[in-house]
C-alpha cells in the first residue's frame, strides 16, 4: 500500500506511520502533506480512499474533517468534488433508508462545516428538511405516525451531530441552530413515548410512577445539558482548532438541497392491527440502534461524554467485524481522556443481549470480549466478571431471551479461559428451590460447559465448589431399553426383536427389506406400542455412538422410521422414544429430534405437541430441555422460509433478465426479417437464410427459458404460500398450546395483576417446599459481599418465589420472547389469531406477553 | 463492510493440491464454499463438541471427522458442511483462532467435501503435519510419527541412556491461532481425556520423584513414554471392535 494510504488509514493511531508520535496536530500535518504531494496525479484514488476511511473509521472523522478543510486551501476543486461527492452518496442513504450512512454522513458535515469547507447553515438547512420530514410523519392529519420510528431516527441523527458541532454552530449560526433545538423540542412534544417494554432487558417494576426515557427522550437530555455546558465535550477531539488560523481563509462550498423520502403511504383501512403492522415495518427498517444496559455504579462520566464513547464502540464493532486484531485495537485505543472499560462492557453486552437481535450474531461479540479480555488483561477480564456477577443478581428478572444468550455466550467464555471462574460464590444456588432462576441459570451454563468440553473436565473446574455437582447433567449416556444389561423389564421376546432389528441392520438389509419384515413379523404379533418403541430405540441405539452415526441411520433406515409413525399421534410417540433414549443427554436429544425434522420424519406440529406433554410442561421453569427443542424447530420452519423467499427473489431477477433477453433476441428476428437483402440483383425482404436462422433459433431459445423461468417461479411461489399457510398453523397451535397451559396455572387474583403481583406472592400462607435452611442463614454463612451497584434494586438473595407461580413466569417470559423473535412471521396472521387466541377468553397475562413481544401496543387490549 | 483493512486476494493461505482445476476455479469454489476446513483439534474432539461450538454460528449439515487411515480414529481435523454461506464466513470470521477443549484451532474456507477427503494424508495415516512434528503434544498422540518411530528404534537398543533425549528437545510448536499462546499447556490435568486413568505409569512415576514434578513436566513427559501414540478414550465409547469396518463403511455412505 502506498504510504499516503498507509497515513490516512493510521491517522490518530499509535503506529508506526506516524513515529509513535500520539499528537494529532503532527499526524494531521504529515499526513497533510504527503497529500499534497500526491494530489497532482492521483486525486482521484485520493478522493475515494478518503471517502471511504471517513465512511468506515467514523470516530476519526474529525481528523479527516480537519485534513479536507487543509486541502481546501491546496486545491478548491478537489474538496468541491468531496463535497459533491458526499451529498449523492448522503441523497442515496436517505433514498434507500440506510441508517448507518445517514448517521455518520451527518457527522462527516458536521465535520466539514467545523473545518470550515461547508457554511454552517447548509448543515442547518439539512437539519431542518429532516426536522421537518419527522413532524410531517407524526402529524395525525398530514403524516403517519406509525412510521415513527423513522422521524425519531432522523431527529436523533441531528441531536447526534451537535457533540461535533455544537459548538461551532452556536458561535456562527446561534439564532438558526436555537430554531432547530425549538423544533426538536416541538417535534417531542407531538411524538409518542416510545414503550417498548417488550425490548427491554428486564421485567420492569410496573408499580414505579417515573416512566423510562426512550432513547429519544434521553439524548435530548444529554444535548441539553451538553448546551447548557457551553458545548464542552471531552471526547470529542478538535483538531480543527489548532489550525484555525489557516482554514478561515478557506472557501466554503455549496450543499445543494437534499430531500427525504415520500411520507409512507397510511394503510387502506384505518386498524389498529393496520397500524400495528406498519408501525412493526418502520421499526424493522429503523431500528433502535442501542439500548442501554445498566449493570454497574453510574460513573462520573458526562451523560454526553457516555454517548459519545457508545456511538464509537457501535461503530468499530460495526466496521471492524470480521478483523479482530484491529476492532481490539480500536476498542481499547479510543482517543478520549478518561477510562472507559465498565463503559465499554455495558456497551458490548448490551448488544449481545440487545432484543430483539443484536446486529450480529452473539458469537461475534463472544469473541470481542475475548479478545479485550487478552488486550487488556489486567483490566477488562475483571470488568467481564464483575458483569457477570451483576447479571447474575438481576437474573431473576432479565428477559428469557436474554437469560439464554447469557448462558450461551457465558459457557462459551469460559470454554476458552479454561474454565476458571469462582464458583464457590454461586455455591449457595444448591439452597434455593430448583426453579430459582440463578440456580437454573448455573445448571445451564454447567450443561452448555459440559457440551463444548466433556463431564470429568467441568467436574473438575468446580472443585472450588464440588457440591455444584448436584447441578451437572447426568453423565450423558444413551438410555437403552433393549441393552438387556440391567434389569430393564422388558419381555425377552421384545429384547429378542430389538436384537434381531440390530442384526437385520448389521447384515445391511435395505429400508425395503426391514419395512416388510415389520408389517409380516412384528406389528401384526405385537402391536403398535412395542413395534414402535423396539424400532425406535433399536434405530436410535445403532446410530447412538456419534451425530455422523444418526444422520447416517436416519439417511438408511428414516423410511423405516416414516412408514411407522405415518400419522402425528404416531409421531408424538416416536419423540418420545427420542427423549427417553436420550434421557440422559439434552443435546442428542435436541440433535435427534432436529434431524428428524429436517428428514421430515417428523412434524413441527408432533413437537409442539410433544414439548407441551405434561413430562416437558414440568420442566419449563427448571430447564432448557424442552425450550431448546421449541427453538429448534420454530427456527428451522423460519429457515426454510426464509430460503424459500431468497430462491423466490433471486429467480425473479433471472426472469427480468430473462425476460430483457427474449425481447432484445425478438428484436434482433424482426429487425433482420423486415430488412431488404440483395439476392440475385433483386431486393428480398430478410437478412441471409443462415442468419435469420440462427436469429429465430435464439429468439425461440430465450422465449423457452423465459417461460420455464416463470413455471419455477410460480412453483416455488406455491411452495412458500403453503409453508406460510403451515407457519400459520404452527403459530396457531404454538400460541394455544401456551393460552392452555397458562390458563390452568395462572392464578385466578392475577386475572387483573401484573406479573409483579405474581413475584410478590410469596410462600406467607402456604408452605414453601424448600428443603434448605432459609436463604438468610446461607448469606452469613458465605459472607457474600451484597452488591451494591445493582440499579434493579431488589437483591435477588431472598429468593422465595413459589413453584407455580415461577412456572408462570418463566413461561409468561418465553411466549413474550417467541412472540418477539418471530414477529415479523407472526404478524401477517394476526387476525386470525387475534380471531381464535388472543381473544377475551384468554388470559390477560398471556395476551400482555404477546402484546408486548409483539411491541404492539397495549391500548389496544 | 470493514473493507479498509481486508486483503481481499488472501482467502486461504493453503492450497489443496488434490483439487482438480486451476488456481481461479480454486478460489471460486472457495469463495462460493458452505464448508468449512478444521484444523489443529485434539484427536479426542467429538462430533458432538464441534455440532455445539459451530452451531452457533449456524445450522449445520453435516460434520465429517478427519480419520487416520489406518486406526479409523479421529486425526485432528474436519469438514463442517453449512447449508448458508453467511453461517460459514461467520464460523471462519468468529470462530477461526478460538479455543476448542483447550486447543486454538484453525477455521477456513473448504472447497467442497468429497469422498476421501476424510482420510490423513500422512505416511502413517494421519495429517501430514503429525509426521514431521518434534513436539509433544498430547492432544494429538505425542510426538509426531517420525519422532516415535525414531524415540522406538532407540528403546530398542537396550540403552535408555540420557544421550537421546537430547536429539528431541520437547520444542513446542508455535501455536496457529494468534491468540493461542499460553492455552491449554497448563498443568498436567488439562491435558488428555481421562488422563489420570490412562497415565498410571507417570502416576507411579511422579510419586518416586515428587520433588521435579512440576519443573521439568514436559522433559519427563519426552524422556519416559511415550513413543507410542495415545489412544483416544472418548472415541465411540459405546462401540465394540468389531464394528469398526461397519462405521467404516458408514462413514463412507
Amino acid at each position: 500500500m502506498s504510504s499516503w494510504r498507509n497515513l490516512l488509514l493510521r491517522i490518530g493511531d499509535k503506529s508506526s506511520e506516524y513515529s509513535s508520535s500520539s499528537d494529532f496536530k503532527d499526524h494531521i500535518e504529515t499526513c497533510f502533506g504527503a497529500l499534497r504531494r500526491e494530489l497532482g496525479h492521483s486525486s482521484a484514488e485520493i478522493l475515494s480512499f478518503l471517502l471511504q476511511c471517513a465512511e468506515q473509521l467514523p470516530h476519526k472523522i474529525p481528523l479527516y474533517g480537519t485534513l479536507i478543510g487543509l486541502l481546501n486551501l491546496e486545491d478548491e476543486d478537489f474538496v468541491k468534488q468531496i463535497v459533491e461527492n458526499t451529498q449523492n452518496s448522503f441523497q442515496d442513504a436517505l433514498d434507500s433508508g440506510n441508517c448507518d450512512g445517514i448517521r455518520i454522513l451527518m457527522r462527516f458535515l458536521t465535520a466539514l462545516m467545523c473545518s470550515k469547507v461547508l457554511q454552517p447553515t447548509s448543515l442547518v438547512v439539512v437539519f431542518e428538511t429532516l426536522l421537518s420530514s419527522a413532524a410531517i410523519t407524526v402529524d395525525e392529519e398530514k403524516g403517519n405516525p406509525s412510521w415513527q420510528a423513522r422521524a425519531d431516527f432522523y431527529v436523533i441523527c441531528i441531536l447526534s451531530c451537535l457533540p461535533w458541532g455544537g459548538a461551532e454552530l452556536a458561535e456562527q449560526v446561534p439564532e438558526e441552530i436555537e430554531r432547530v433545538l425549538v423544533g426538536i423540542q416541538a417535534y417531542l412534544s407531538i411524538r409518542r413515548h416510545t414503550s417498548d417494554s417488550g425490548l427491554s432487558f428486564f421485567e420492569e417494576d410496573e408499580s414505579g410512577g417515573d416512566v423510562e426515557k426512550d432513547f429519544l427522550e434521553d439524548l435530548w437530555e444529554r444535548i441539553q445539558v451538553l448546551s447548557s455546558n457551553g458545548w464542552k465535550v471531552e471526547s470529542v477531539p478538535r483538531p480543527h482548532l489548532s489550525f484555525e488560523a489557516q482554514l478561515v481563509a478557506g472557501k466554503s462550498h455549496e450543499f445543494g438541497p437534499i430531500s427525504c423520502p415520500e411520507q409512507p403511504e397510511l394503510p387502506s383501512t384505518i386498524s389498529a392491527v393496520a397500524y400495528g403492522k406498519q408501525k412493526h415495518d418502520a421499526e424493522l427498517k429503523y431500528p433502535q440502534r442501542m439500548r442501554r444496559l445498566n449493570i454497574f455504579p453510574a460513573s462520573k462520566t458526562e451523560p454526553i461524554d457516555r454517548f459519545v464513547v457508545e456511538e464509537s464502540l457501535l461503530d468499530v464493532l460495526l466496521f471492524f467485524n470480521g478483523c479482530r486484531k484491529e476492532c481490539a485495537a480500536f476498542m481499547v485505543g479510543l482517543p478520549v481522556p478518561f477510562r472507559y472499560e465498565y463503559l465499554m462492557a455495558e456497551t458490548i453486552f448490551s448488544q449481545l443481549l440487545l432484543l430483539p437481535q443484536p446486529p450480529f450474531k452473539p458469537i461475534y461479540y463472544t469473541l470481542v470480549i475475548m479478545d479485550l479480555c487478552k488486550a487488556l488483561p489486567g483490566a477488562f477480564p475483571a470488568v467481564v466478571a464483575g458483569a457477570v456477577r451483576a447479571l447474575f443478581d438481576k437474573i431473576a428478572d432479565l428477559d428469557m431471551e436474554c437469560r439464554t444468550r447469557l448462558i450461551l455466550w457465558f459457557s462459551h467464555h469460559l470454554s476458552n479461559f479454561q474454565f476458571i471462574w469462582p464458583w464457590e460464590e454461586w455455591a449457595y444456588v444448591l439452597d434455593l428451590p430448583k426453579w430459582a432462576p440463578q440456580r437454573v441459570f448455573v445448571q445451564e451454563v454447567l450443561e452448555r460447559e459440559v457440551r463444548l468440553s466433556y463431564w470429568d473436565k467441568i467436574k473438575q473446574s468446580i472443585e472450588n465448589a464440588p457440591a455444584l455437582e448436584e447441578l451437572l447433567p447426568p453423565k450423558g449416556g444413551p438410555n437403552f431399553k433393549y441393552s438387556g444389561a440391567d434389569d430393564q423389564e422388558k419381555t425377552e421376546q421384545e429384547q429378542a426383536l430389538s436384537a434381531e432389528l440390530s442384526n437385520k441392520v448389521k447384515g445391511r438389509q435395505s429400508a425395503r427389506e426391514i419395512i416388510l419384515w415389520i408389517e409380516e413379523n412384528v406389528y401384526p404379533i405385537h402391536g403398535q406400542e412395542i413395534t414402535l418403541s423396539v424400532v425406535i430405540q433399536t434405530l436410535l441405539d445403532i446410530g447412538s455412538k456419534s451425530f455422523t452415526h444418526l444422520i447416517t441411520v436416519l439417511e438408511r433406515y428414516g423410511q423405516v422410521m416414516a412408514k411407522l409413525c405415518s400419522d402425528q399421534d404416531k409421531q408424538v410417540m416416536l419423540i418420545s422414544e427420542v427423549g427417553s433414549y436420550w434421557k440422559n443427554n439434552a443435546q442428542m436429544t435436541a440433535i435427534a429430534i432436529d434431524r428428524m425434522m429436517g428428514y421430515r420424519l417428523i412434524s413441527n406440529l408432533a413437537i409442539v405437541r410433544w414439548v407441551f406433554s405434561p413430562e416437558n410442561i414440568e420442566q419449563f421453569h427448571i430447564s432448557d430441555r424442552p425450550w431448546e427443542v421449541l427453538r429448534n424447530a420454530v427456527s428451522k420452519t423460519y429457515n426454510r422460509i426464509t430460503d424459500l423467499r431468497k430462491e423466490i427473489s433471486s429467480l425473479k431477477k433471472s426472469v427480468v433478465s430473462a425476460e430483457e433477453a427474449a425481447s432484445k433476441a425478438k428484436a434482433d428476428l424482426e429487425a433482420a426479417e423486415s430488412k431488404l437483402t440483395l439476392v440475385e440483383g433483386e431486393p428480398v425482404l430478410g437478412e441471409n437464410p443462415t442468419k435469420l436462422k440462427h436469429l429465430k433459433s435464439v429468439a425461440e431459445k430465450t422465449k423457452e427459458e423465459t417461460v420455464s423461468m416463470h413455471d419455477s417461479l410460480e412453483a416455488k411461489e406455491a411452495l412458500l404460500a403453503r409453508a406460510l399457510d403451515e407457519n400459520e398453523v404452527l403459530f396457531l397451535s404454538l400460541y394455544k398450546n401456551f393460552s392452555n397451559v397458562l390458563m390452568e396455572r395462572l392464578p385466578d387474583a392475577s386475572r387483573d395483576g401484573t406479573l409483579q403481583s405474581l413475584k410478590s406472592v410469596n410462600g406467607d400462607s402456604m408452605a414453601v417446599d424448600i428443603e434448605e435452611p432459609s436463604t438468610m442463614e446461607v448469606d452469613d454463612e458465605n459472607e457474600r459481599p451484597k452488591k451494591s451497584q445493582s440499579n434493579g434494586g431488589k437483591t435477588t438473595n431472598g429468593y422465595n418465589v413459589r413453584e407455580k407461580e415461577q412456572w408462570c413466569l418463566s413461561t409468561l417470559g418465553y411466549v413474550k420472547a417467541f412472540s418477539r423473535q418471530y414477529a415479523s412471521e407472526i404478524w401477517p396472521h394476526i387476525e386470525k389469531l387475534d380471531a381464535e387466541v388472543f381473544t377475551e377468553d384468554a388470559h390477560p397475562l398471556f395476551r400482555k406477553a404477546v402484546y408486548s413481544g409483539l411491541c404492539r401496543l397495549s391500548n389496544e387490549l | 463492510m470493514a473493507s479498509l483493512f481486508k486483503d481481499p486476494a488472501k482467502l486461504s493461505a493453503y492450497r489443496d493440491r488434490r483439487f482438480n482445476g486451476s488456481q481461479e476455479e480454486f478460489e471460486q469454489a472457495l469463495l462460493t464454499a458452505t464448508t468449512v476446513y478444521i484444523g489443529n483439534m485434539s484427536f479426542y474432539t467429538t462430533e458432538e463438541q464441534v455440532y455445539e461450538l459451530f452451531s452457533r454460528a449456524g445450522e449445520i449439515k453435516k460434520i465429517i471427522m478427519g480419520l487416520d487411515k489406518n486406526s479409523k480414529t479421529p486425526c485432528g481435523f474436519c469438514f463442517v458442511l453449512y447449508y448458508s454461506r453467511e453461517d460459514a464466513e461467520d464460523a471462519v470470521k468468529y470462530i477461526s483462532g478460538t479455543i476448542l477443549d483447550d486447543r486454538p484451532i484453525r477455521v477456513d474456507f473448504d472447497w467442497g467435501f468429497v469422498e476421501g477427503r476424510q482420510w490423513g494424508r500422512g505416511r502413517s495415516g494421519g495429517q501430514v503435519r503429525d509426521e514431521y512434528r518434534t513436539d509433544y503434544d498430547p492432544g494429538r498422540g505425542g510426538y509426531g510419527k517420525l519422532v516415535q518411530k525414531e524415540l522406538e528404534a532407540q528403546r530398542q537398543l537396550v540403552d535408555y541412556g540420557a544421550g537421546s533425549l537430547g536429539s528431541f528437545p520437547p520444542v513446542m510448536a508455535p501455536h496457529y491461532g494468534r491468540h493461542g499462546g499460553g492455552h491449554g499447556h497448563g498443568g498436567s490435568y488439562r491435558h488428555g481425556r481421562d488422563y489420570h486413568r490412562k497415565r498410571h505409569r507417570d502416576d507411579d512415576h511422579y510419586a518416586r520423584e515428587s520433588s521435579k514434578r512440576n519443573s521439568d513436566h514436559e522433559s519427563r513427559r519426552a524422556s519416559d513414554h511415550d513413543a507410542r501414540p495415545e489412544k483416544n478414550p472418548r472415541f465411540r465409547e459405546s462401540g465394540d471392535s468389531d464394528e469398526e469396518e461397519d462405521d467404516d463403511r458408514k462413514r463412507r455412505s
